[in-house]
């Protein structure tokens, strides 16, 4: 452990001489910078008008230039040197872009062509259609010839613009994450701070080709609180890893989570928990889609009415108490004793705005629980045993479940929402993908594989040059050496794409086997030592741990309907919640509005007919039509570009889109 | 056919006139009374509003073709020859009074939509008309003369299709009093002097609120039928709770009157909420205020700034960041006196501190301030909260600092207000992420200072009604309750705490804040009725939501039963003995007599809301007014 520690501590020391030359702020001192640089910065911008009039043209270029070099150089070798590290750089998370410094010394005047080893790098990750965007070479600043003044103007804004992008771009920070699969085995990303926990998880889409559907999660767990959660989609990935001690065991896992966009499935079961067990079964598709309407669609979204004796924690005492407590939009509360449960009589408990909603394990043996169904609300920061920490325990596992669901409602509101929305059109697009590429038409396995091999030696480079420091120290707890390194040079391991389409055909049973064997032969390809199979972790975290997610596509647990024979598979698979990679058809139509009409059947008035109008176009689909939404033929083609999409926001296409608004003057 | 004579009361000729009587058959139609009234009386005016009202009956004869011996009209029938539209006042969400001439002849359904659409009120269908509760006038306020805003004027015709002008409905342009109209509704009103929310009635239970709702004029009968008269006093209020695209550019006085509305429910606790929630409330308005003080109507100007300006803008803020020796000047001048919590008892201890980007670190001394400093604390994400008393000149800032191993609890202790105000705002920002060269930072000492400032203000007695921006009494900004339970400098640092999440917000981005925040609350949107259930032998309380209808014990005071609409299959209502019945899906049937309402008012708030939600589906505009009739008017609507 020792030298490790020592290995540990000289890397940070490297990093920190880097991200000090990158002129991202380390800790303590306060790097100094060339005063020139920042004089002719601020000249340049401090006002609207004078930044755009002032700046000559040449300027403009030669600060792009000077900003591309810079990236180059930097971002090449910080990428090198970070990689496997799990643990963030201890660099302040200061605002502030690059060093002036790295500006005026390093005159480059090659073109603003984004082939920056580091972007190249961020994108490769993200999509095939980023890949497609980088070769084209964008036109050098220079060479459009401004004739008008306005065309000048525009061109101006349009450099600048870039610049800002440059800018932006310098400061980003990367981390090299480790994420756990089901099966043990691990994959390695760079996922930069902008990155959203969506998009992460598109790029393990592609790299695990499993089936994309919605119940996909990356999860946090928290070794030395025995906590975990799992992060919603559109929070951004580095900034909790960034709140992991370094010495670290939490880890990074990819699972399916019933429990992420239960919600969404099953409003009825959150927001008429008080219902009869039989009345929320038999609930009807119709009525659920107007529950989620309801409650997510209208101007203010709506938190389950939450209310219930639970055992408290808090702190740091040992013993648990009971309390009424009730969940609202603006926090938990709890009856006072000898109150009544009038709104103005509660005592707020906790607000939401700093704390995020854990799982609790193993509660009763740690703490002396009550129940082992324990929610824990703690601050992110927050990694070791505190005062600060709430345990809340519930009765049974579904009461538990109905106040985390609730208590993220409350805190992230729409943006749940949204997230599952967006997780339904993804699984739409690769359940598509899927069924297409069962069919045994080599068009289409073949075309995605091209764009990757395109990409790989992109990751190879970023990649390749000092794996070996980091990773042990962090991520996988359990067995920390031998595995991550072998796992370093992973992201090649994807473009396993031809492998599946064989394997679909024998369908679920080989699923096993598979995953461990498919990454090698893949490997060859990129001529990278392949890693050798990973020695099944045991992950005493995770409950399913046996489910490997495979390039087959991975399914839910109970479920396994293969894409190829659709109807068979779905045959199988007639429980409600685990929606096949088709995405639950209830939300493929946009939600048709409700049948609300009544029939106000009294007697003197002429009663309109009792069964409205509306609900005839979305008649709930029998089992079968409900398995061939008419998804799959429609996304075939776009699957590729709407992957794209997915990555969204990346550098490189704001690049490209930034370039063809100039290229169209 | 034999000629008879029909006496008719002309309105226009005074209330002394004797009738007018003229010769008719009973096969003349009413369109034929009227030209012969009209020449009787020999008076030239546009006669084209005016028809005939006749009194035993109750009743308009609107049907110009219709004969009297269709009408059944007969020589003793007392008619009154009248205009339709008549002067009422028209109580606002916003406590003001607007006079306006309503239309007395139409369905109020129609009538609200004329007066909505004068207005300019999207989605009149949500709201209505119901009887103000009288108010107990003292002698001492009838001296002050209430000022009513009058558009009796606007001629009705221009009304029917408005066009704006300068962002303002056409009519409002006309002149200056007209725009002050037009500033009224689409302005928030100042927060309301503390004495005057402890005037109004406070509703103190369920029966309370459910009284309310007894008051709601009947949308399928006229104005005159319901024995409204001539400048009669009336509210318009939002009725139905669920309020349909909501956009705030076309939408900004039915934003603001919403708003006021709902402010109103806050402050007279018609809507209960939590202390904190409270709070929050009290510092939106607060900031409301604020800002529509500074940045009057910018509802309707649009905020699309040039993206590339904006970035530009960012930028120049992200520049002056780097040279953070400017924002370092700033704070480091200061000496705070510092005390990790549990370390020690003794107190403060001085240091030199600095502030940079989001974190502060502290030495020895200034001359030391150039080395390493004995510890630098981010604040990133940490809780701030202030432990101020201005007349004990004590100054603390509470941090609560995320670490690892838990938060730590550091005070600083500032020397003066002005320090006080400055290391503040920069540890609120810093908890945020943001430094201190955040263009926010001077607009965060402001306001801590005016906070700061009204403690001070406040600390005398509260009687300097002087409403300026910088004095505003805390009292103003939340219920009764909290009149009783704090004091006003009690109260400034915790609105000023939750002012600090809702500081930066845009006034509209405000005004929503405070509509969602209303909407998220367990008992918004419920309408009580006390009613008394088939075979049961007490009182209980039925709540009308846009989405269910919940039965409450009023013994237990909690709710025991919810129905929700969409399981609705059909409901009736039995006119003889007011019982309301509703069947809902498997076999449940509730029955149910109303106490405190008209039955009629109970089946047109069911009946309305599950109008509201049929509404989302029709892309179109046009109301369907025909359904929402069949939807609430029972028999007598057809």
């Amino acid at each position: 452990m020792d030298d490790i520690d020592a290995m540990f501590s000289d890397l940070l020391g490297e990093m920190d001489l880097l991200t000090q030359s990158l002129g991202q702020e380390t800790l303590p001192p306060e790097p100094l910078r060339s005063p020139k640089q920042e004089i002719d910065f601020s000249i340049g911008f401090t006002g609207l008008n004078a930044s755009v009039n002032e700046l000559e043209d040449n300027d403009l270029d030669a600060l792009m230039a000077d900003l591309v070099a810079d990236l180059n150089a930097t971002e090449e070798k910080l990428a090198a040197e970070i990689q496997g590290l799990d643990v963030p750089p201890p660099s302040s998370s200061s605002d502030l872009p690059p060093p002036p410094k790295g500006l005026s010394h390093q005159p480059t005047s090659s073109v603003t062509s984004p082939s920056s080893p580091g972007n190249n790098y961020s994108n490769s990750v993200t999509t095939p259609s980023s890949s497609t965007a980088s070769p084209l070479p964008p036109p050098p600043p220079q060479s459009a010839k401004p004739t008008m003044e306005e065309i000048e103007a525009q061109l101006k804004a349009d450099k600048i613009k870039l610049a800002l992008e440059k800018l932006k771009e310098a400061k980003v920070k990367k981390l090299v994450v480790k994420v756990l699969m089901n099966d043990g085995s691990s994959k390695t990303l760079m996922v930069d701070e902008r990155q959203t926990v969506r998009e992460v998880l598109d790029n393990l889409f592609e790299k695990t080709h499993c089936d994309g559907n919605v119940d996909w999660s990356l999860c946090e767990t928290n070794y030395e609180l025995q906590l975990e959660r799992t992060f919603e989609d559109h929070e951004n990935l580095v900034e909790p890893l960034l709140a992991w001690t370094r010495d670290s065991e939490n880890k990074v896992l990819f699972q399916e989570r019933k429990d992420k966009f239960e919600v969404f499935k099953n409003p009825q079961n959150f927001y008429l928990w008080k219902k009869d067990k039989k009345t929320l079964k038999d609930m009807k598709d119709k009525d659920k889609e107007l529950l989620v309407q309801e409650n997510f669609c209208g101007t203010s979204i709506i938190v389950p009415d939450l209310e219930g004796v639970l055992f408290l924690k808090e702190d740091g005492k040992k013993a648990w108490k009971q309390r009424l407590f009730q969940l609202r939009a603006s926090g938990i509360y709890y009856v006072p004793k000898g109150k009544t449960k009038s709104s103005r009589d509660l005592v707020c408990f906790i607000q939401f705005d700093n704390v995020n909603v854990y799982y609790g394990k193993d509660v009763k043996n740690r703490y002396k629980a009550p129940t082992d169904f324990c929610f824990v609300l703690k601050h992110p920061q927050i990694q070791k045993e505190s005062q600060y920490i709430k345990y809340l325990c519930c009765d049974d596992a579904w009461t538990m479940n109905l106040w985390v669901t609730g208590i993220r409602i409350a805190k992230y509101g729409a943006s749940l929402y949204e997230n599952y929305k967006t997780a339904e059109k993804k699984a739409a697009v690769s359940s598509a993908l899927w069924t297409n590429r069962s069919t045994p038409s080599s068009s289409s396995s073949s075309t995605p594989s091209p764009t990757i091999k395109a990409k790989a030696p992109a990751q190879a480079n970023g990649h390749a040059p000092k794996p070996q420091a980091g990773p042990p120290l962090q991520g996988i707890g359990n067995l920390p050496p031998p595995p991550p390194n072998d796992f370093l040079p992973p992201p090649p391991p994807d473009p396993v794409l031809p492998p599946p389409a064989p394997s679909l055909a024998s369908k679920p049973a080989p699923q096993r086997q598979q995953p461990s064997d498919l990454p090698p032969p893949p490997l060859s390809m990129d001529s990278l030592p392949p890693p050798p199979p990973p020695p099944p972790m045991e992950n005493s975290l995770e409950d399913p741990p046996d489910f490997l997610p495979p390039p087959p596509p991975p399914t839910s647990y109970s479920s396994l309907p293969p894409p190829p024979p659709p109807a068979a598979g779905f045959g199988r698979n007639p429980n409600q919640s685990l929606p096949p990679p088709p995405p639950e058809p209830e939300f493929l139509p946009p939600p048709p509005p409700d049948p609300v009409i009544l029939a106000p059947g009294a007697p003197p008035a002429p009663p309109p007919p009792p069964p409205p109008p509306a609900p005839v176009s979305i008649q709930r689909p029998a089992a079968q039509p409900r398995k061939m939404p008419p998804v799959p033929p429609k996304r075939t083609t776009p699957m590729l570009s709407g992957g794209g999409g997915g990555g969204g926001g990346d550098f490189m296409s704001e690049l490209m889109f930034a370039m063809k608004k100039r290229t169209d003057q | 056919m034999a000629a008879w004579d029909l006496s008719v009361t002309v309105e226009d000729l005074g209330s002394d006139a004797p009738p007018v009587t003229i010769s008719v058959a009973s096969d003349l139609h009413v369109g034929g009374v009227i030209v012969k009234l009209v020449e009787k009386t020999q008076i030239k005016r546009d006669w084209s509003d005016h028809a005939l009202w006749w009194e035993q009956k109750q009743q308009w004869l609107l049907r110009t073709a219709w004969t009297l011996e269709k009408y059944g009209i007969h020589a003793d029938a007392r008619l009154v020859f009248m205009p339709q539209h008549k002067p009422i006042k028209l109580g606002l969400p916003n406590g003001k009074t607007l006079q306006l001439k309503a239309c007395f002849s139409n369905p109020v359904f129609q009538t609200v939509m004329g007066i909505c659409r004068m207005l300019n009120i999207r989605h009149p269908e949500e709201l209505s008309l119901l009887r103000p509760v009288e108010e107990k006038k003292k002698k001492k306020d009838k001296d002050l003369a209430e000022e009513i805003y009058d558009l009796t004027e606007v001629p009705l015709s221009s009304v029917s299709r408005p066009c704006l002008y300068n962002g303002m409905p056409a009519h409002f342009a006309d002149s200056e009093q007209m725009e002050d109209v037009y500033k009224m509704l689409s302005i928030t009103q100042p927060p309301p002097a503390p004495e005057v929310i402890a005037k109004q009635y406070r509703p103190a239970s369920v029966v309370d609120k459910a009284h309310i709702n007894g008051r709601w004029l009947d949308s399928s009968r006229c104005l005159k039928k319901q024995g409204i008269q001539e400048n009669d006093r009336l509210w318009l209020r939002f009725k139905y709770y669920a309020f349909y695209d909501m956009d705030p550019k076309y939408d900004v006085v039915r934003l603001t009157q919403l708003y006021e509305q709902a402010r109103w429910a806050i402050l007279l606790e018609d809507v209960d909420c939590t202390e904190e929630e409270m709070m929050l409330f009290g510092a939106l308005q607060y900031h409301i205020n604020k800002v529509s003080l500074t940045e009057p109507q910018t509802l309707s100007s649009s905020a699309a700034l040039d993206d590339l300006e904006s970035a530009l803008m960012s930028l120049e803020v992200k520049m002056e960041g780097e040279s953070s020796s400017a924002s370092e000047m700033i704070l480091s001048s200061g000496i705070v006196h510092f005390r990790p919590k549990r370390l020690t008892l003794k107190g403060y201890k001085q240091y030199w501190f600095k502030f940079q980007d989001t974190s502060i670190s502290y030495f020895k001394s200034k001359e030391e301030s150039i080395g390493e400093p004995i510890q630098q604390i981010n604040l990133k994400g940490c809780e701030v909260a202030p432990d101020v008393n201005v007349t004990a000149q004590k100054f603390l800032i509470r941090l609560l600092i995320p670490a690892p191993e838990g938060m730590n609890e550091v005070y600083l202790r500032c020397e003066n207000e002005q320090q006080y105000a400055q290391w503040m705002a920069g540890c609120r920002l810093a908890s945020k992420g943001k430094s201190l060269a955040d263009s926010s930072f001077q607009s965060e000492i402001q306001s801590i200072r005016s906070f700061l400032a009204m403690q001070k203000t406040n600390s005398g007695s509260s009687n300097n009604a002087a409403a300026s921006d910088e004095s505003i009494n805390t009292h103003s900004l939340v219920s009764p309750r909290y009149h009783k339970k704090y004091k006003p400098k009690q109260l400034t640092p915790r609105i000023l705490d939750a002012y600090q999440n809702v500081a930066q917000l845009s006034l509209t981005d405000a005004l929503m804040r405070f509509l969602q925040i209303w909407q998220a609350l367990p008992d918004f949107g419920l309408s009580y009725v006390v009613v008394r259930f088939k075979g049961s032998r007490k009182d209980e309380v039925l709540g009308i939501a846009p989405n269910r209808l919940i039965r409450i014990d009023l013994g237990v005071g909690d709710v025991v039963k919810t129905w929700r609409y969409n399981n609705m299959k059909q409901w009736n209502v039995n006119w003889d003995i007011k019982q309301m019945a509703i069947e809902f899906e498997g076999n449940v049937n509730i029955a149910f007599g109303c106490v405190t309402a008209d039955c009629k008012i109970v089946h047109e708030f069911i009946g309305g809301y599950i109008f509201m939600s049929t509404r989302s589906r029709e892309k179109s505009d046009t109301l369907n007014e025909e359904l929402f009739h069949k939807l609430t008017g029972g028999h007598e609507a057809l």
